[in-house]
């Protein structure tokens, strides 16, 4: 079954294939815009720079002497990890309790974290700032603070979304198997440990990687608390870089392909290991 | 047993909320500590100069801003001259980063030294005694600031000086030359009128090029300026309207549909109302189109990225019309550096902010700052040197017969948002210039 | 679904579960918010001063609601994007995430690239897409030269051909996001299920019918709201390639009026007024969704 080849088949790969390309091609086009010299960008982006031709490693160099990315990535690291970290442990335990528990305040429960979705960040921020400034760690100047100061926020910000696909999840997992594990003798956390978090553990990586990926691409929450240039993270060089470069599209590209490149090389190696934990338990069919 | 998960909820908030800010107050001590150690340039100056201070300073020569590599320079010799430490927090400037500046010092988190407005921006912070006047600082420091004019001071509300001066600027037309010999026009001279312009613009516009690279959806005020001006005197320039009807009014609204007409005439770029600045910029500095009007702070813009082509742009003199002339601009100082309350009050501090300043503000460091700018520098600035544009700012500048600050300076920041937002929509004729002006000036 | 189970009679755990993050919660979004409420009564002049005290009349930001063009054509254009959002996004996204769940060889190369857009920050997908769409010299307007289709630069941002340009980047992003969330869902359903109903003959179109979509019900529902909370607050990406409003206070949305209106004009009431009219039309219309594509939970 399924090693022939049919249209149905061809069509499949046709589709996947056209979206693959519009998803990829523009990252290619960035990759060799990168390279190229930055007057021809605007007159023959589509060509391949090679020596010669246009190729520079000058956008590079430019990039690299001008600012710290190490110290930059670290920050970005620290920041989006414990983001990460707590929001899946926060969340899973909030997701669970609101999925099977039944009490009276759970529809209130479940609209606050919704109406918690729609927050803008923007009309947040400025209490956020005060309450954090008043108790020392916003603008402290330590640097471990600012980090903090960052962190909380994201966590907040990161929680009622991570909280919402969660249940999804919970829901779909058979409430049969926790009965089960019950009448075996298990408390209801070991169910939550040993039943629910095994099953829905895509569901959590998934969660996990969004929240990495956000809170490392936030923009707004990090300008506003880290200033300092041993605070700054990843997404403010970019930032920075852009409000030098100009009109300097080669150096634009170089920085983008830059703070991308980490990025994509922790999504893929992650990606393998749901893919395997995911397999090893149903073999695919 | 409703009111009891209510109770639990809002116990578990306090508690969360003590935690939180226990863990503030003990790390606050083990935080700075440890980033002290581990901070690698930090490690040295511990062992070397144990008196060293780390100072929080705040500027808008971030970004992209013209000085920046002057100004890090400076902040170099700094630190090295006394072995403190700047952290510098500087950003480029916007209505974003005023509004930033002012939260910093309402909740407290102010920096040491600020580089900022002294106009009507600076006022909360004047008004809520959280920066220290030059007088008080002179009883102490009596040479602080004593190598500027004292006339050139920026008087507060309060009628006390507060800020240092840095460097001023000028904003006049930036021409390219090459452009212009390609389309048969002379470079204008300081008497150039508004009707010749009209007549090159068209010139320059039939042999293909852009005649005046703007972007209206970004930067329309520096032609609003220009145009007020255009329509009224040097005397008047600073005269606000109350309404479109009374004589600064009228002004205004003969200045918006001068701008409408060069739009009606197709002389700005065909995207002007959804390019950038960078855009329209890069028109210019490419040779596809003649006229910039622009400040002082572009031409290290152009240094830096057309080093070869510095000899095709010239600095030369905005068109005029009615009673003005056409050597006169828009200049000042509009910036300066004040010392925080917060610094001042800090023995360890004190001594190195008001050194940071006069470092910033000496003549020798001023001097990398003014090429051609407006300068309060007794003795004047020294600048070492001019390359081919910054000489045709000082041959221009040396013929300017007037100057005056700019109008849009002098009002609310919502009220210039509004201002320039509505710029695109009186051009396109979707507003009239009357209702722009009523609309903005009900918001100052 | 079984409330009813012995294994949740005891409600004692459940303070374990849900405190830590309702604290969460309480302090960095609710607290803030109520902040934001009032803010929406008071008179406040800009960003870093206090309130001067209640507006006259307290409702008045509301009222200019009901007054301001530009909010409106924001509320247009995001309701536009809602439904292009619901349509499109979570509709590709569908499709795609069924197609490379029906192939084996691939399926980890297509999961992988599909997820590109999101891996980016909105700030480097803006630059990147405003090389595209440039007036002069962008990629698309070399692409379109190149092959003869145009003679004269188009402006992609111009009252014309603004919504495509606004849209388009915003939907493409987060196809790859719904994509994951959907073949995670698609993960979750046992294999058995499927043996079981291939015994009884039912594959192809029929399977997904009849046992996949029922069961993605749930992860649909979740992608629904998140799609319409999302497109509520859509900022990073429009902002980036169209500013305040281009072309023309045409292009408004609601997340880069609010923004606009508190940080560039220090219109802090205003802008908390239209935060909370975002936030009731959010929990609103996903309230809606819920109702209408889960008739059987009491949520």
């Amino acid at each position: 079954m399924g090693r022939k080849i049919t249209p149905a088949k061809v069509c499949t790969y046709g589709a996947l294939t056209v979206w693959a390309l519009t998803t990829l091609y523009p990252f290619v086009w960035v990759i060799l815009n990168s390279f190229r010299d930055k007057g021809l960008i605007r007159k023959d982006s589509f060509s391949i720079p090679t020596p010669g031709n246009g190729f520079t490693m000058d956008n590079y160099t430019k990039a690299m002497e001008r600012f710290d990315f190490g110290n930059a990535y670290l920050n970005s690291l620290i920041v989006s990890v414990s983001v990460t970290i707590v929001v899946v442990v926060l969340a899973g335990l909030a997701a669970y309790g609101l999925v099977r528990y039944r009490f009276k305040l759970r529809g209130v429960c479940y609209s606050l974290i919704m109406a918690g979705m729609m927050f803008p960040v923007f009309s947040t921020i400025i209490p956020v700032f005060r309450m954090e400034a008043a108790w020392g760690i916003a603008s402290s100047g330590s640097r471990w603070l600012s980090l903090l100061a960052v962190i909380l926020p994201q966590i907040a910000g990161n929680l009622c979304f991570a909280t919402i696909v969660l249940m999804g999840f919970i829901e779909s997992v058979p409430i049969e198997l926790e009965e089960s594990a019950y009448v075996d003798g298990c408390h209801v956390f070991q169910v939550y440990f040993h039943i629910i978090m095994p099953a829905a553990k895509s569901s959590f990586a998934t969660v996990a990687i969004f929240s990495f990926l956000w809170s490392y691409n936030d923009l707004f929450t990090q300008n506003f608390f880290l200033r300092v240039p041993r605070e700054k993270t990843i997404t403010l060089l970019l930032n920075e870089i852009s409000s030098q470069a100009g009109v300097d599209y080669g150096l634009m590209a170089a920085s983008v392909v830059l703070i991308v490149i980490p990025v994509l090389a922790v999504y893929v190696l992650l990606q393998k290991h749901i893919i395997k934990g995911l397999t090893a338990g149903a073999i695919k069919g | 047993m409703k009111q009891k998960k209510v109770l639990a909820l809002l116990l578990a908030a306090v508690m969360l909320m003590g935690l939180l800010a226990g863990c503030g107050g003990t790390s606050g001590g083990s935080g700075s500590g440890s980033s002290g150690s581990s901070a690698p340039s930090s490690g040295g100056q511990d062992a070397g100069k144990p008196a060293a201070v780390e100072l929080n300073v705040v500027t808008s020569y971030g970004g992209d801003d013209g000085h920046r590599k002057d100004y890090e320079n400076a902040v170099k010799g700094y630190e090295e001259a006394t072995g403190n430490k700047i952290l510098d927090a500087s950003a480029t400037s916007n209505e974003e980063w005023k509004a930033k500046v002012l939260t910093d010092f309402e909740t407290g988190t102010e920096p040491d030294v600020l580089f900022f407005f002294t106009n009507a921006d600076a006022e909360p912070i004047v008004k809520a005694g959280k920066v220290v006047d030059i007088a008080s600082i002179r009883a102490e420091y009596p040479d602080y600031g004593s190598n500027m004019r004292d006339s050139m001071l920026a008087v507060a509300s309060d009628g006390k000086n507060y800020a240092v001066p840095s460097s001023g600027f000028w904003e006049n037309m930036f021409v390219n030359t090459k452009v212009l010999a390609d389309c048969g026009v002379a470079v204008p001279g300081p008497d150039y009128t508004w009707d010749q312009f009209l007549t090159d613009c068209q010139a320059i516009k039939d042999k293909g090029y852009t005649p005046i690279a703007c972007s209206l959806f970004e930067v329309p005020h520096y032609w609003f300026e220009f145009c007020v001006m255009n329509n009224g005197t040097l005397a008047n320039q600073l005269d606000l309207p109350a309404s479109a009807d009374d004589a600064a009014g009228q002004k205004w609204v003969a200045a918006l549909n001068d701008i409408k007409d060069l739009y009606e005439k197709g002389f700005f770029p065909a995207n002007t109302l959804t390019a950038t600045d960078a855009e329209t910029v890069q028109l210019f500095g490419d040779g596809e189109a003649a006229f910039l009007i622009d400040g002082s702070w572009k031409v290290t813009h152009f240094v830096d990225n057309y080093p070869e082509h510095l000899e095709e742009f010239a600095i030369s003199y905005v068109p005029a019309k009615g009673e003005r002339k056409a050597s006169e601009a828009i200049g000042g100082i509009s910036m300066g550096y004040f010392i925080t309350k917060k610094a001042w009050d800090d023995p360890a501090k004190r001594e190195a902010a008001v050194q940071f300043v006069e470092h910033m503000t000496s003549d020798e460091v001023m001097s990398t700052f003014v090429t051609t700018e407006v300068t309060a520098l007794k003795n004047g600035a020294s600048p070492s040197g001019l390359n081919a544009l910054q000489q045709s700012a000082a041959d221009a500048n040396a013929n300017i017969t007037g100057v005056v600050g700019a109008v849009q300076d002098t009002v609310s920041s919502e009220c210039k948002t509004d201002l320039f937002g509505n710029v695109q929509n009186v051009v396109t004729g979707a507003m009239t210039a009357e209702d722009a002006v009523n609309s903005a000036i009900a918001l100052n | 679904m079984n409330s009813s189970s012995t294994l949740y009679k005891k409600k004692g755990p459940l303070a374990v579960f849900l405190i830590p993050a309702f604290a969460f919660l309480i302090l960095y979004l609710y607290y803030p918010f109520l902040q934001n409420i009032v803010n929406s009564f008071s008179d406040i002049t800009g960003l870093g001063t206090p309130a001067q005290g209640l507006n006259d009349p307290w409702w008045s930001n509301y009222a200019e609601l009901f007054r301001d063009p530009h909010l409106r054509t924001a509320l247009i254009n995001t309701v536009l994007l809602t439904v292009c959002t619901v349509v499109f996004q979570v509709g590709i996204a569908l499709i795609l995430a069924l197609l490379v769940d029906s192939i084996r060889v691939g399926a980890q190369a297509f999961r992988t690239l599909y997820f590109f857009p999101i891996v980016i920050s909105a700030t480097a997908l803006g630059l990147m897409f405003n090389l595209i769409f440039l007036f002069n010299g962008g990629m698309l307007n070399q692409l379109l030269m190149n092959l003869g289709l145009i003679s004269k630069n188009i402006d992609w941002k111009d009252a014309d051909h603004f919504l495509p340009t606004m849209l388009t980047p915003v939907m493409w992003q987060y196809v790859g996001f719904y994509f994951v969330i959907l073949v995670t869902g698609l993960n979750n359903i046992s294999q058995d299920l499927y043996e079981a109903a291939a015994l009884d003959g039912c594959v192809g179109l029929a399977k997904v019918r009849y046992i996949t979509l029922p069961l993605l019900r749930n992860v649909l529902c979740t992608c629904l709201v998140l799609a319409i909370t999302g497109a509520l607050k859509v900022f990073d990406l429009p902002w980036v390639m169209f500013g305040a409003g281009m072309p023309q206070n045409r292009g408004w949305l609601t997340g880069t009026y609010m923004y606009h209106q508190t940080f560039n004009r220090g219109n802090v009431d205003y802008g908390s007024t239209i935060a909370m009219l975002i936030v009731v039309l959010g929990v609103v219309l996903s309230n809606v969704a819920n109702r209408v594509f889960k008739p059987r939970n009491d949520l």
